[in-house]
């Protein structure tokens, strides 16, 4: 299946590869891809090592609890976008973005659920930091106010990149199952930051003005963002030499953007 | 709740539409499937049949709309999730019916000024009740008007249309067969979800059958709109072609004017909904007929 099916997609002109890229049947090939044979993110076959200590359970819990708070962010802020894209095209890539931030979403949570959490919405919501529900306040201001350029911005590009960065670093130390289920929502994110950095590269070298307001945005967003690597970087063990390349990995989405 | 809610989980729709229903199909059909030479050729028969799919798309944009937009009503996460899968299928509902006019030969440049020249002003209205609840957060009624009444009438006009289609054009038949499951799936989790919420906030119920009354005169005229003001019987005929003897409701639709074809619809579509808000508690008002 799949109008891209057998050719190779980057040889495309660019409305042709726009059309591709952004439509159901592009998701759909590359989800079953790698979600084909998993159940809640993960193979069934795939050895459970959750932490068995207290306090490293606990930290793990944690971890999730700020991920869901970081997934139900997204799920809001892209299917608030739907209303306020611009043509079809992007209305119907958001929607499939809408899908993947709903199963990251049910995967974590479910996640939390294996770990023994009995009501795990309501344990993310106790105990995600404050930063991050700042951030999603201010997401979702920007979706609400109907600026396209900047709720994408915080959204596919600072969001994404965050949560590309900060999975990428747990999923190398974690255990096989949550390995697995990061693994997999790091696929998803890949392809929504792509969405991003194409949507406003084209706007920005349209209209180069809009780069002083996504400056704005930014600053406005970085201490929130600075805060949550920092209290990311904790949760998930990344040694204190390492954690300025946590940042470094994060700041070279934005920086592909021309935000330095 | 939670169990229902678990049967509408992000893992049950992988389960049950990307690795099921539509595991090896291109935009909503087998690959190589193709729009019947007959149609294409006709100028009237594809203008017909262009105006339809338009319809089809601008009903899908709305659900589209309606969708989305009710995720960030949602009282809850589990709504919020099985929300979410709806809006996916919802924009690929109008993905395959957007392919479907380019597959009639609307040129991509074309395709807005199409969907305007041929929408049906009455389905806009229609549209425009449900979206104006979406617009207010009011997650009840636009409950109500998304997975009951619209999703009520796109499952029965699909239904119509798959009987019409199934012979004469198993392409289109097989894009509306995938879409008639989604829409199943929709109207389940609107009478699972909303009925708690409607017992738990009966000060609601006046505004809701208000809107239902609203959105059901303006589905009417759109039907006859779309009936009375159509030339495929007539061209059928013309040419000499024989129209497929369709089964709908224990009604042959080969051989019936579509006036009648239009009652039989509009019945079906009410009936359904009558038993649908009674299982959720609310009461059927009888739309003024167009």
């Amino acid at each position: 299946m799949g109008a891209a099916a057998g050719r190779e997609i980057h040889d495309l002109e660019h409305e042709r590869f726009l059309e591709e890229v952004h439509s159901f049947e592009f998701w759909f090939q590359s989800v079953e891809g790698y979600l084909a044979g998993t159940t809640y993110g993960h193979r069934t076959e795939t050895a459970d090592e959750s932490p068995t200590g207290a306090v490293e359970r606990q930290r793990l819990i944690t971890v999730l609890s700020n991920y869901c708070i970081g997934e139900m962010a997204a799920l809001e802020g892209a299917s608030g976008l739907i209303a306020i894209a611009p043509n079809q095209l992007t209305k119907i890539f958001l929607s499939t973005q809408v899908a993947d931030e709903g199963r990251h979403l049910e995967v974590l949570l479910h996640r939390m659920r294996e770990l023994g959490v009995k009501h795990p919405a309501q344990e993310a919501d106790r105990r995600a930091s404050r930063s991050l529900k700042q951030f999603r306040a201010e997401l979702l201001k920007l979706v609400q106010g109907r600026d396209w350029e900047a709720a994408i911005f915080a959204q596919n590009v600072i969001l994404e990149s965050l949560e590309f960065a900060v999975f990428r670093a747990h999923a190398e130390g974690a255990d096989a199952i949550t390995k697995e289920v990061l693994e997999g929502i790091i696929k998803d994110e890949r392809r929504h930051i792509g969405f991003g950095e194409n949507e406003l590269g084209r706007r920005l070298h349209g209209a180069p003005h809009i780069r002083t307001r996504l400056t704005r945005v930014r600053e406005e967003l970085d201490h929130l963002v600075l805060s949550m690597l920092e209290d990311s970087s904790r949760e998930i063990g990344v040694p204190p030499d390492q954690q300025g390349e946590l940042a470094r990995s994060y700041l070279q989405s934005v920086e592909r953007l021309g935000f330095t | 709740m939670a169990d229902t809610i678990d049967a509408y989980s992000i893992q049950n729709w992988l389960e049950s539409c990307p690795q099921s229903y539509l595991e090896n199909t291109e935009y909503g059909h087998a690959a190589g499937e193709k729009e019947p030479d007959f149609f294409l050729q006709n100028e009237v028969l594809l203008e017909e049949t262009i105006k339809a799919t338009v319809q089809l798309v601008v009903g899908e944009r709305c659900a589209l709309s309606a969708s989305s937009g009710l995720i960030n009503a949602a009282p809850d996460e589990a709504s919020r999730r099985f929300l979410a899968t709806q809006t996916l299928d919802e924009a690929r509902h109008v993905e395959v019916f957007t392919q479907r006019l380019y597959d009639l030969g609307v040129r991509k440049k074309d395709l807005e000024g199409t969907i305007q020249r041929y929408a049906n002003p009455n389905l806009v209205k229609f549209a425009e009740v449900l979206l104006e609840k979406i617009d207010r957060k009011d997650f009840i009624s636009g409950v109500v008007g998304q997975n009951i009444v619209l999703e009520g009438m796109a499952f029965s006009v699909f239904e119509m249309m798959y009987a019409m289609n199934e012979s004469v054009n198993p392409k289109f038949a097989h894009t509306l067969s995938g879409t008639i499951a989604d829409e199943r799936r929709h109207v389940g989790f609107g009478e699972n979800r909303i009925g708690s919420l409607i017992r738990e906030h009966p000060e609601k119920r006046g505004e809701v059958e208000q809107m239902q009354k609203e959105m059901s005169y303006f589905m009417l005229a759109t039907f006859a709109d779309a009936f009375r003001n159509n030339r495929t019987v007539d061209e059928l005929e013309a040419a000499g072609i024989e129209r497929p003897h369709s089964q709908y409701q224990g009604v042959d639709l080969g051989v019936m004017a579509p006036e009648d074809m239009e009652q039989v619809l509009a019945d079906t579509v009410l009936k359904e909904f009558k038993t649908r808000l009674g299982r959720i508690g609310i009461e059927y008002q009888t739309p003024t007929r167009p």
